[in-house]
Order: structure tokens, then C-alpha cells, then sequence
């Protein structure tokens, strides 16, 4: 087992550095780049030479396996650079940004969860047929809703015309209701369609059947057989669903003008602010490496069978 | 079920703005206090002074820093300031200014000649190790001489009659000696930007919201105006909220109140309910399309005649715009200085468009577009994004060419590609430009090789460029940025004006304003000369 988790945290490095390179690689591909964006851009009226003087001071036409090997550096000692657009040390954005958009996926991740697991149970725990297909058919009706457009129903609905919460200047709680809901709708969707696949499929499994026969209610049915069994795939789709949170919070944090990394990606994407960048890719990637280990080392903890086999595999 | 609330609004809202006026006859003495809420639509980037430019960075700088002189919004004169008196020599290379005494930096350091000689020496010259640029409005600088602590001369290499103007704008705003130490790349934190000005930078939280808190101590605003002391208002809160749907709703909601950049489609709600658009020219070159005659296709004077001829300015402002947009009658603002009225040379005929085309040889082929010797006239332009609803302009501009067999493509495109392809004539014949700035230099910014170069001549910082550089153009400008005599000045400003017309080098289209919107309490917002808010002046009538 150790030697697994071991295995496992050299692959995410392998991975983090792959990111880190392919990121660069990608980035230096681009036409134009953050020097160029920022100074010929009218605000300034530079002239040529100016332009060039200050291509000179920020190295940007320098051989790009120095550059490559600088920031590499620099990225290992945990200096991120400076933001050439915003003007301000990446390490002091990410300090601004990163709480904010933990605090919003996280909440957005708990109330989808809880959402998806009610749409699943009630989808085949509610009294009437009709009430069941009802719920059976919500997650491809969530799914479909574009967060933009959603985001923006909600704002209008409840910020200006009942004035029940505040979009501008809101208290730290307030602030994060409308965004919560806006960014739990579609990850609960995915969530919710495979749990109810899931414990439709293992309610037909002969277990279930024997263990009907030995007396259990349908509760406990539910509950301790066809859940435990139901939530592995969930589990799955969960780490992958990180993504998708991100780019939700793209769009929420737009409309609702809060500050978090999905703003600062968006706007470092179009100036190709190159070392905001590349920060936020190897810590998306960290992130990304951190949760899909967190769900494997999860498995053997939800399902015995996996226990041994990772045991006498490893 | 929306048409009658709408008209009961409608109704309540002249009936609210009628008893208001009455309301405000009673009480016109300004308000001490209270806390004003600004929504920006984009964040600020670097506030080094000559990035004011930048609409955000201009409305946050504009508080927090003083300059030598007032430019008058309404007369354009320039006015005392900072400095209580100023001498220019007769060819304009050596100003001297006198400075108001008694005056300190928010960090109570003194802002005397040795400070105000230290940021023109940055502004003009730049700093290299600090990577500080030099400023678009201070040209042909040399040197600063620190004649008393009250006392400063400037010297210039050549004559710079823009110069004086140059210390009124946003982007010579003073800063503190400890600002100016800071290497260009933390500038873009508000609180390290040390000034002058009615406000300070009380908090940030970069790209979200920033906090400006009023001084109490501040004596020391342009001498003409009426208000003198600290500034009404106690506090400024801004707040980044780029969607326009919220940012008026927010405002009609009354959960802020004033806003920034608001979209013609969006004026009539907000004027049905009471509130009150300001639309500030931005008294310089229009907003307009160039041509980029490096490129063949446009080359011949009789093509760009033609396109010109075939655009319909009165279609594009009834279709997309209102009447804070007024239609463009010269290159520059009928606002700006040296404006001269060209309504003949900028006419709308179609018919004598197809002629022109037909002349130049471009004759329509068999999917209905024009072409010549196999080269089809098929032109490109990228959308530009602080323009109001530029990529709706140019479709329609398209459209309207395509009627004489002309296809425009209109690009959008990330930064990066749109700065590169930007400055190849063969990628983008076509191009959007627009420039703010109430002097004269104005023109020469938008069009000299060294400068913005609209045409994309030789000479510039294009490397793409084949041929394409028009000597006689560029002496008018040179000779706009340098004449000291104000009459011969004037009339270089009315030949450039001509002479772009009449190489159909540029369409201009409309005036363009800068668009706000605010509650029906608030009162005294000022704009300086381009159009950016002061709310030195503001109150709030609750």
C-alpha cells in the first residue's frame, strides 16, 4: 500500500511537470505575446524603439530553452513572476483569488452533491409513478440549462426584483448564495443521472433479491445494499466533475462579479499574461492530481473487494 | 403583460423626474458625506500615470492625483492647477512652472519642483531599470531644472506646443517620489500609487473592488472652481462588475449608484425610471475606420473613395446607436480643438461608389463580388473591443458594402493575434480607430508612423510594411506637434483634416462619448477633457 500512494505521488509530479511544459509549449505558440499585448496596445502610443527597449528589459526575445529553463527555476523556488497585465506579483493574485474560488467550488461541489442525491433517491423512493419519472427525467433538464443564462435569471429574480439578497457589495455569506446555486445545478446533473442508473441496475441484482427475501425493508434495502454499491461509479465522475466546476466558475464568477481564479484565467488567457498562466495550469493540474488520488485511495475504503486486490497487486 | 408596467413607469418616472426638479431648485447646496458606489465594467491594470489611458485606470487616477494645469472641460482653456502660473518661451522648448505652496503627497511628503521635476523626467524619458515608459503626451523632452522648492523649468529638444496641455491630462498625473522608485511592475496595485489628489486608496482587493476614502486635509483643487476643500463625498467604493445586465440592474435597483459603459440598446430603461445618462465626448479622432494602403487592394484612391462614398453613417447611428452618438462631420470631434466642419467631403452615394469601382477596374465577378486581374476585393478588420459595439459597426459597414459587390470580413480574435495581425497590411486592409485627447496632437497620436501609425506606414513598429509611407501627411502632423505659433497650429490641424478625406485614408463614423449612467440623487459628476468621470465635486442628494 505505501509503495502505492509512493507510485502514485511520482506519477503526479511526472504529470505536473508534463503540464508545466506542454502549458509553455503551447503558450509560446500563440501569435504575439503579454509584451506585445500590453505595450503596443493605443493606451500607451509607444514607438518602435520604446517598444524595443522594453522587449529588451523583459528578456521576451531571448532563446526559448532559456526562457523555458528560467521559468522552470523560478517555478521550483515558488516564485511565480509578476502579472505584466495587472501589474502585481502572480503570488499576491492567487492569494486574492484562490480562497474565494475554494470557498465557491467547494460549497457549489457539497450542494450539488446533496441535490444529486436527492433527485436519486426520490427518483425511485417517491410514492407516485408519475412523481418518479419526474425525477428521473430532472438531470437531463439541469444539464441543459446554460449557467450563463441561469446565473443571470437568478439575479434578476432575486437581487432586483425581490431584493432578498445583494449582488453588489453583499455580506461574505450572502455573496455566495445565488453563485452556489447557479454553479450546483450542472455538476448535480451528471451526479444524479448516474446514481439513478446505478441503483436502478443493482436493484435487480440477485443479492438484492436475497436479501428482500430475508426480510429487509426497502429502506434498508436502499440504504445498505444498493447504496454503497451505487455511489463507486458517482465517486468517479466526481473527481473528473472538478473540471467542470472550474470552468463553471468562469462563468459565475464573471456574472457576479466576484474575484476568483476563474476571472483571473479568463483575462490571463486573453492577454496571455504568460506567468499568470502558467500558474494557474500546474495548480489546476496539482488540484486535479490531488482529488483523482484522494478518490483512488477512497476506493479500497468504500469496497472491500478493491482492499485486497490493491493489497496483493502492489 | 410587459407593454402597460412599462408605460407606468414610464409615466411615474417623468412624473418622479418633475418633482425632482422642483425638489432640487429648493436644495442646491451640496451634501458633506456619505459613501458613493461606482461600478466599473473591466478591472485597472497598471496605474503608472501614462497608462491613464485606459478607461478604468483614467476614472481611479483621476481622484487620487493632481496635475499642473486644469484643462476646462467646457472651454478647453488650460487653467492653474498645481502650478499657480506657468511661462512658455517663444518657441515652446522651455516651460516654467510656479507651484502652489503648502501642498503634500497622502504619505506627507511635499509635492515641490524637486517632485514634479522627477515625474516629467520619468514621463519623458522613461526609466529603463525600472521599465517605466515614457508618456504619449510629453514629446521631445530633455531635462527638468529645479529653479526654487517652488519653481520648475522643463527643456525640450524641439518645440513642443502640446506640452502645456500634456500636464492636464490623467496620464501626467503627480506621484510621489516613493511611487516613482517602484519598478513598472508593481504599479498595478492601487495602494502603492502615492498622490495628491481629493482621494486616497484606502483598500484593494485586486481585481474585485477598490476603496477610496476622502482627505480631509486636500485644499488645494483647480483654482477656477467653485468648490474648494476636501472633496463631498467621505468614501468611493468600486466595484468590478463586467456583465451589463447587472450593472444596471444593480443601478435600477439602487444597490449602486453610478455606473460605467452603458450600451445605446440599454439608455431608454434606464432613462424611463429617472436615472440620468452622461455621455462625455471624447473631443478627439473620431471613431472611424482606416485603410491600410500597403495593401493593393486598397491601395487606389478611387477604391477607398468608393468605399468611403458607400457608407452610410445615418443608417449605422439610427440602427445601432442614439443621440448621445452624433454623426462624424471631420476626422476629429465637432468638440475638439481645430475642428473644421467636412460634410461635403463625407458624403453617401452609392451610386458614385459603383462608378469609382467601376473606373478603378474591379469589376463584379460571378459570385457578385468585385475583382480585379483574378484578385477578388475582399477586405478584413478585427473587431475593437473598447469601441462601443464595434463589431456590430462593421457588419453593418459590411453589409453596406456588400451591396456593391465589396465583402468585409470582421474578425474578433484573441489579443495576441489581433496585435500581430494588426500590424500587417496584407491580414487587416481595414482597421478601427479612435483616439481621446483634447489638443491638437491628437492627430498626429492616431496617424504618425512613430505613433498609434492608424495607416500602418513605414516607419513604424511594423516590420510588415512594403512601401506604403505618404511624406505629406506626415509633415502636417510634424508640423501640428511643433509649430509654437497657435493660428498656424490650428490651420495644420485643418489641412490633416483635408488632406485624410481627401485620400479617403479615413471614414469616420461617429463622435464617440464615453457612457455613464447614475441615480437621480447624485449630483455634480464632472468630467475632465476626454470624457472621465471627477467626483471631487459629487454629492449625494438622500
Amino acid at each position: 500500500m505505501k509503495l502505492y500512494v509512493f507510485g502514485r505521488i511520482g506519477q503526479a509530479l511526472l504529470v505536473l511537470w508534463a503540464a508545466f511544459t506542454l502549458s509553455f509549449v503551447l503558450l509560446q505558440a500563440l501569435p504575439g505575446d503579454a509584451v506585445l499585448i500590453k505595450f503596443l496596445s493605443p493606451d500607451f502610443g509607444l514607438s518602435a524603439d520604446q517598444i524595443n527597449e522594453i522587449r529588451a528589459a523583459y528578456a521576451v526575445d531571448s532563446n526559448i530553452f532559456v526562457q523555458y529553463g528560467r521559468t522552470l527555476f523560478n517555478f521550483l523556488k515558488g516564485d511565480f513572476g509578476y502579472s505584466l497585465q495587472a501589474g502585481v506579483p502572480v503570488s499576491a493574485q492567487l492569494a486574492t483569488n484562490m480562497p474565494p474560488t475554494l470557498r465557491l467550488a467547494g460549497l457549489g461541489f457539497a450542494v450539488a452533491v446533496l441535490l444529486a442525491v436527492s433527485i436519486a433517491f426520490l427518483s425511485s423512493m417517491a410514492p407516485f409513478a408519475w412523481l418518479r419519472n419526474l425525477f428521473q427525467s430532472l438531470p437531463s433538464l439541469l444539464i441543459s440549462v446554460p449557467v450563463f443564462w441561469l446565473a443571470i435569471m437568478l439575479i434578476q429574480i432575486f437581487s432586483f426584483r425581490l431584493r432578498l439578497v445583494s449582488v453588489i457589495n453583499p455580506g461574505p455569506w450572502e455573496s455566495l448564495v445565488l453563485p452556489v446555486a447557479t454553479l450546483a445545478v450542472p455538476i448535480s446533473a451528471p451526479l444524479a443521472q448516474i446514481l439513478i442508473r446505478n441503483i436502478d441496475e443493482i436493484r435487480t441484482r440477485p443479492f438484492i433479491a436475497v436479501a428482500r427475501a430475508k426480510g429487509a425493508s426497502e429502506a434498508r434495502l436502499l440504504w445498505k445494499h444498493v447504496a454503497r454499491n451505487a455511489i463507486l461509479p458517482a465517486l468517479t465522475i466526481a473527481g473528473v466533475l472538478f473540471g467542470e466546476l472550474v470552468a463553471g466558475a468562469v462563468v459565475t464568477e464573471t456574472v457576479f462579479g466576484l474575484n476568483g481564479i476563474g476571472g483571473l484565467t479568463e483575462k490571463a488567457v486573453g492577454n496571455q499574461d504568460l506567468s499568470v498562466l502558467q500558474a494557474i495550469v500546474v495548480i489546476s493540474a496539482a488540484a486535479f492530481v490531488a482529488i483523482n488520488l484522494a478518490v483512488d485511495l477512497a476506493y479500497p475504503i468504500l469496497d472491500p473487494r478493491l482492499r485486497n486486490r490493491a493489497g496483493a497487486e502492489r | 403583460m410587459l407593454r402597460f408596467p412599462k408605460l407606468l413607469t414610464l409615466s411615474l418616472g417623468l412624473l418622479a423626474s418633475a418633482t425632482f426638479a422642483t425638489a432640487s431648485l429648493a436644495a442646491d447646496t451640496p451634501v458633506k458625506g456619505g459613501k458613493f458606489t461606482y461600478l466599473e465594467q473591466q478591472a485597472h491594470t497598471n496605474l503608472y500615470p501614462p497608462a491613464g489611458g485606459f478607461y478604468p485606470n483614467g476614472g481611479i487616477l483621476n481622484q487620487i492625483t493632481d496635475k499642473l494645469t486644469y484643462q476646462n472641460p467646457k472651454t478647453l482653456e488650460i487653467e492653474p492647477w498645481l502650478a499657480l502660473s506657468w511661462q512658455v518661451n517663444d518657441n515652446a522648448t522651455e516651460y516654467t512652472f510656479k507651484l502652489r505652496p503648502g501642498v503634500t503627497f497622502s504619505d506627507g511628503t511635499p509635492l515641490d519642483a524637486a517632485a514634479v521635476a522627477k515625474n516629467f523626467d520619468t514621463f519623458g524619458l522613461g526609466n529603463k531599470a525600472l521599465k517605466l515608459p515614457v508618456s504619449e503626451v510629453v514629446n521631445n523632452y530633455d531635462r527638468s531644472e529645479v529653479v526654487d522648492p517652488l519653481t520648475v523649468k522643463f527643456y525640450f529638444k524641439k518645440p513642443s506646443p502640446g506640452f502645456l496641455q500634456g500636464t492636464s491630462v490623467i496620464g501626467s498625473g503627480i506621484v510621489s517620489l516613493s511611487t516613482l522608485a517602484l519598478p513598472f511592475e508593481q504599479l498595478g496595485d492601487a495602494t502603492k500609487i502615492i498622490g495628491s489628489g481629493p482621494f486616497v486608496v484606502k483598500a484593494e482587493t485586486i481585481g474585485k473592488s477598490l476603496s477610496l476614502q476622502a482627505r480631509s486635509d486636500y485644499n488645494w483643487g483647480p483654482a477656477k472652481l467653485d468648490h474648494q476643500g476636501r472633496a463631498y463625498l467621505d468614501e468611493i467604493s468600486y466595484i468590478i462588475t463586467s456583465e451589463d445586465s447587472v450593472r444596471i440592474g444593480a443601478l435600477l435597483a439602487g444597490q449602486a449608484d453610478f455606473i460605467r459603459q452603458i450600451q445605446a440598446y440599454d439608455e431608454a430603461q434606464v432613462e424611463a425610471q429617472g436615472f440620468t445618462i452622461f455621455a462625455p465626448s471624447t473631443r478627439g479622432v473620431n471613431n472611424s475606420i482606416v485603410f491600410r494602403p500597403d495593401n493593393p487592394l486598397v491601395a487606389d484612391l478611387k477604391v477607398r473613395k468608393a468605399l468611403s462614398l458607400a457608407v452610410n453613417r445615418d443608417e449605422i447611428i439610427s440602427t445601432l446607436f442614439s443621440k448621445n452618438y452624433p454623426k462624424a462631420t471631420s476626422v476629429i470631434a465637432s468638440t475638439a480643438i481645430g475642428y473644421v466642419p467636412l460634410v461635403d467631403k463625407l458624403q453617401y452615394d452609392p451610386e458614385k461608389a459603383e462608378a469609382l469601382l467601376d473606373e478603378a477596374g474591379f469589376k463584379p465577378g460571378a459570385d457578385g463580388i468585385r475583382e480585379k486581374d483574378g484578385q477578388k476585393l475582399v477586405l478584413t478588420s478585427y473587431e475593437s473591443l473598447p469601441q462601443p459595439q464595434s463589431r456590430a459597426v462593421l457588419q453593418l459597414i459590411g453589409q453596406q458594402w456588400a451591396k456593391l459587390g465589396v465583402k468585409l470580413n470582421v474578425l474578433a480574435g484573441d489579443a495576441g493575434s489581433k496585435v500581430v495581425d494588426e500590424l500587417d497590411p496584407l491580414k487587416t486592409p481595414v482597421a478601427v480607430a479612435m483616439v481621446g485627447r483634447a489638443d491638437p496632437d491628437v492627430v498626429k497620436s492616431q496617424f504618425y508612423p512613430t505613433n498609434r501609425n492608424a495607416l500602418v506606414q513605414k516607419g513604424g513598429v511594423s516590420d510588415k510594411v512594403k512601401t506604403f509611407a505618404d511624406d505629406k501627411l506626415n509633415s502636417i502632423l510634424e508640423e501640428i506637434a511643433s509649430q509654437p505659433d497657435r493660428e498656424k497650429r490650428l490651420k495644420a490641424v485643418a489641412d490633416a483634416q483635408a488632406y485624410l478625406l481627401d485620400q479617403a485614408y479615413s471614414v469616420p463614423i461617429f463622435e464617440e462619448p464615453q457612457a455613464f449612467a447614475g441615480a437621480p440623487y447624485v449630483k455634480g459628476v464632472a468630467f475632465e477633457s476626454v470624457g472621465r468621470p471627477s467626483f471631487y465635486s459629487v454629492w449625494l442628494d438622500k
